[in-house]
């Protein structure tokens, strides 16, 4: 009997392509006891060097193999004030049937079940065989979660060898490579999982527990609720509020401004104010007077150079959420299932990355022949190929783990749904967007002084269109031509005019800019931004409104009252405290973050980074506490008094 | 020991400023303990008392360093003045931004917070009700406003400009002059006008036609700092009832 290698993906669906590609199509199918989704796959592969020829079995987990809780006694709400539950014991055991509390990865539905059979069936395959083969995906959970299945693997055979395979997608070649070349797994970043678990426990559930049992007895409303906290969750509600008030306290003001205009050629010619516009009418007045009583205006600037529009850089999991939810009308949770979809079945690359360099060592051209098929963009692949090829920009973000999301394979679009459709397409268009030329033209500008004041005209020619042809997201087009005009030329204007306006509040937050937004203030990473999203709007914190209507339409992000009282009420916990900050502000969390990028780099323990997060909350927990009345007046404010809205 | 006329002097050509006599009367006796102190630096003492002082008291009337009584008159388009006016600084607001931005911009300085970007950025400690819009924010709390982190505007900026006479007139930065802003000039400051021109009651300032002397006036400048959000809320609640 050859030897047995046991290789564990992290979802079915990949354990499945896992062996469809190192098999060649011919497995055997068992399937396992108390569990329907996942099967274990034999058949044999020649991993080559010391490994040769073995027998494999591969099967997988579905996400997270075990969980972490408080120890029983913790559990009932009314058991221990919540505030001992920053110290209380956890234990980590694999998950029973409960709820899949932190949940990060879309196979959420499948998640619901029990884990133990999955656990059981690793500690048996594991029994047999020489050596644990990681299959699952190539980022921190991933590598969390490997680090489960091998306790378990070791629980079953305590001499199992440990490798990981390094993949970032699932077509064939690339899966074959990896199956031969495996590395270690990357205890640091396992390890910062395991931190934030334990602090998104701890923290999460002694706010909760808090904010609940106290809030629960001001409103009738909040009777049977939980009004849950996570350390994510809250900055994201307050993003969204700040920007409710800013909206909701807005004035318009009224401006005045300026314009030129010249008929010549023909043509007439808007020149636009250098000031755009000010907010003292009486000085615009004299501004204008100056003007007309100067007559002749005088050309200080005639421009005319080339101008470029750059092709977009390789795309990132968060220009995916920014751009799809934007472009394609489809919010960014969806997107992220979507595009898991593609990933698995193979037709895209691992879309969770931070990546915006294309490494050296892939062969892009050949990623592009592969779209050839297509109706739509596989004209433009062949001129790619046929000398229009140009190597990708460089962006200035590298996770080391991932490549940018890229198209791996074609699929023709009758096979896809309509959302998978428009996500592949996205993707696809992107990537031969990035391997073509910038757009080219002409720019032209005339600049002129009359009186006091400088108004400049712009004209422009779009002479190339190149990646614009295929990226159909962006928009550069040719304006009117300016007629001509000479340096140093007096000459008198036909028109000056004063022109007045109001201006406008700005708009309620968007889903593409909250992602923005978390992403600048580091709150989640790029693979649990949307979940954060999609849980605010679940706790009715926050609502989804239409603006607009047909293609122009925009959902916008509103706060619901209770998300506004909630708000408000930890800003008024924290307020006149020196160096306290708002549960609503990204800060804590972002420090927090950074902290989970220090155990990565191995530079912090788990422990140091637990206990000094610790610390920094329960700060904030004992404010509240003491300061809770602050809440319970906002919720009272917002929820009984139901103010005029 | 100097004598009033060579610190006069000394005033007079190193900032263009004649000084009162009156005022330096007083400045040298009570000055006059320090008998060893030679006369440039005493020159520099009373330039900086100078700088601090109000000029309706410090500064000589001489017909030639003030304004026309008439000066804001806006029924006159243009005229051009001559030689150097020294006026004081009583005013000051950003035209360029709106009421509501620069509102926006103290809260931010009051929670500790600037932008960079998109990003929020931390700048000191929280010590402020962000939800100022219901404590109508008359001088509530410390203000740290004088922190440059606010992200203000960039003007043009219209000021209220006073001369030693007392006579008031407003001025309009017509190009960008190096320290008119509203963190960096003080209530109080002086300026130095150079052969400028008033259109329509508003002094034209430009790089060539106004130095800026600094200085302060510390009785005006506090509470005008203090009070500048409740005044700027006040302007905008105002604009409703039009």
């Amino acid at each position: 009997m050859a030897r047995k290698i046991l290789c564990v993906a992290e979802k079915p669906a990949i354990a499945r392509a896992v062996a469809t590609h190192l098999s060649g199509g011919s497995f055997q199918t068992h399937s396992i006891r108390g569990n329907q989704y996942v099967k274990n796959y034999e058949f044999n592969f020649n991993f080559g060097g010391a490994w040769g020829d073995c027998a494999v079995t591969v099967t997988s987990v579905v996400g997270h193999l075990t969980g972490l809780d408080f120890d029983r006694q913790y559990k009932g709400w009314q058991s221990c004030p919540p505030g001992s539950l920053f110290e209380a014991p956890v234990q980590e055991a694999v998950d029973k049937v409960r709820k899949c509390l932190w949940l990060f990865r879309s196979s959420a539905d499948v998640c619901n079940k029990d884990k133990l059979p999955i656990a059981e069936n690793i500690r048996n395959q594991a029994k047999y065989a020489k050596a644990l083969f990681i299959w699952t995906d190539c980022d921190r959970e991933g590598e969390h979660i490997g680090s489960e299945v091998r306790n378990q693997a070791k629980a079953g055979n305590g001499r199992i060898e440990v490798k990981r395979a390094r993949f970032s997608n699932t077509e064939r070649a690339h899966v074959r490579q990896a199956a031969l070349a495996p590395i270690d797994l990357d205890e640091y970043q396992a390890n910062a999982v395991a931190a934030r678990i334990e602090l998104d426990l701890r923290i999460g559930a002694a706010f909760t527990r808090l904010q609940t049992l106290q809030l629960q007895t001001v409103v009738a409303a909040l009777k049977e609720k939980v009004i849950s906290y996570g350390s994510c969750q809250f900055p994201t509600l307050g993003f969204v509020v700040d920007r409710y008030l800013r909206v909701k306290n807005f004035k318009p003001e009224n401006f005045w401004g300026l314009k030129v205009i010249v008929n010549r050629e023909g043509k007439k010619v808007n020149f636009l104010w250098k000031r755009v516009h000010l907010f003292d009418r009486a000085v615009v007045t004299m501004m204008l007077e100056r003007c007309l009583v100067a007559k002749q205006a005088k050309v200080t600037k005639v421009d005319q150079k080339p101008k470029s529009k750059w092709r977009p850089l390789p795309l990132t999991t968060v220009d995916l959420q920014m751009m799809g939810s934007r472009f394609l009308r489809i919010d960014s949770q969806t997107i992220m299932k979507v595009a898991e979809t593609l990933y698995t079945k193979g037709y895209i690359s691992y879309p969770r990355t931070e990546t915006d360099q294309f490494d050296k060592a892939i062969d892009l051209k050949k990623l592009v022949e592969k779209q050839y098929p297509d109706s739509s963009w596989g004209q433009y692949a062949r001129e790619l190929i046929d000398g229009k090829f140009k190597t990708p920009r460089w962006g200035r973000n590298n996770d080391k783990a991932h490549p940018p999301i890229h198209p791996v394979s074609w699929v023709s679009p009758t096979s896809l749904n309509v959302n998978e459709k428009k996500v592949y397409e996205f993707v696809v268009r992107r990537f031969l967007a990035c391997c073509s030329d910038d757009a080219k033209g002409q720019s032209s500008e005339v600049e002129i002084k009359y009186g006091d004041e400088y108004f400049h005209a712009n004209g422009l020619i779009v002479l190339e269109r190149n990646y614009l042809d295929v990226y159909v997201y962006d928009k550069w087009e040719s304006s009117q031509q300016l007629p001509n005009f000479e340096r140093d030329e007096l000459f008198e204007p036909t028109e000056a005019n004063l022109f007045e306006g109001k201006t406008t509040a700005p708009n309620y937050l968007t889903e593409p800019e909250l992602i923005g937004l978390m992403d600048a203030n580091g709150i989640g990473t790029d693979a649990t931004m949307a979940e954060h999203i999609a849980k605010i709007k679940e706790r009715e914190y926050v609502a989804v409104n239409t603006r607009g209507s047909g293609r122009s339409s925009v959902s916008e992000l509103i706060p619901t009252r209770l998300g506004v009282a909630l708000v408000e009420g930890y800003d008024n916990v924290v307020s006149g405290l020196p160096n306290s900050v708002s549960l609503s502000k990204p800060f804590l969390r972002k420090e927090m973050e950074l902290r989970m990028l220090e155990i990565c780099s191995g530079t912090k323990t788990r422990q140091e980074v637990v206990q000094q997060s610790l610390d920094m909350y329960r700060e904030v927990f004992i404010h509240t506490q003491r300061r809770i009345n602050m809440l319970k007046t906002a919720c009272r404010k917002y929820l009984v008094e139901a103010p005029e809205s | 020991m100097a004598s009033p006329d060579q610190i006069a002097a000394q005033i007079l050509s190193s900032k263009s400023l004649s000084v009162s006599p009156v005022w330096l009367n007083a400045f040298l006796s009570s000055a006059s303990a320090q008998r060893n102190v030679p006369p440039s630096a005493l020159a520099k003492t009373a330039i900086f008392r100078l700088l601090a002082s109000n000029i309706t008291e410090s500064l000589s009337k001489h017909r030639s360093c003030i304004l026309p009584v008439d000066a804001y008159d806006p029924m006159v388009q243009e005229r051009r003045l001559q030689g150097a006016i020294p006026v004081q600084v009583l005013d000051i607001e950003d035209i360029g931004t709106s009421l509501w931005s620069q509102i926006e911009a103290i809260e931010r300085v009051e929670r500790g917070e600037a932008i960079r970007g998109r990003e929020i950025v931390r700048t000191i400690a929280v010590d402020e009700d962000p939800e100022a819009t219901e404590t109508n924010g008359a001088n509530s709390g410390p203000v740290a406003a004088a922190n440059a982190s606010g992200n203000s505007g960039s003007g043009p900026h219209r000021l209220i400009l006073q001369d030693a006479e007392g006579t008031v007139v407003a001025g309009v930065e017509m190009q960008r002059v190096d320290g008119i802003s509203v963190e960096k000039l003080a209530i109080g400051a002086k300026l130095l006008l150079r052969d400028p021109t008033v259109a329509r009651g508003m002094v034209l300032l430009n790089p060539g036609s106004v130095t800026v002397l600094g200085g302060k006036i510390e009785a005006m400048d506090t509470p005008w700092r203090q009070g500048r959000k409740a005044r700027l809320l006040e302007k905008t609640a105002g604009l409703e009832g039009e």
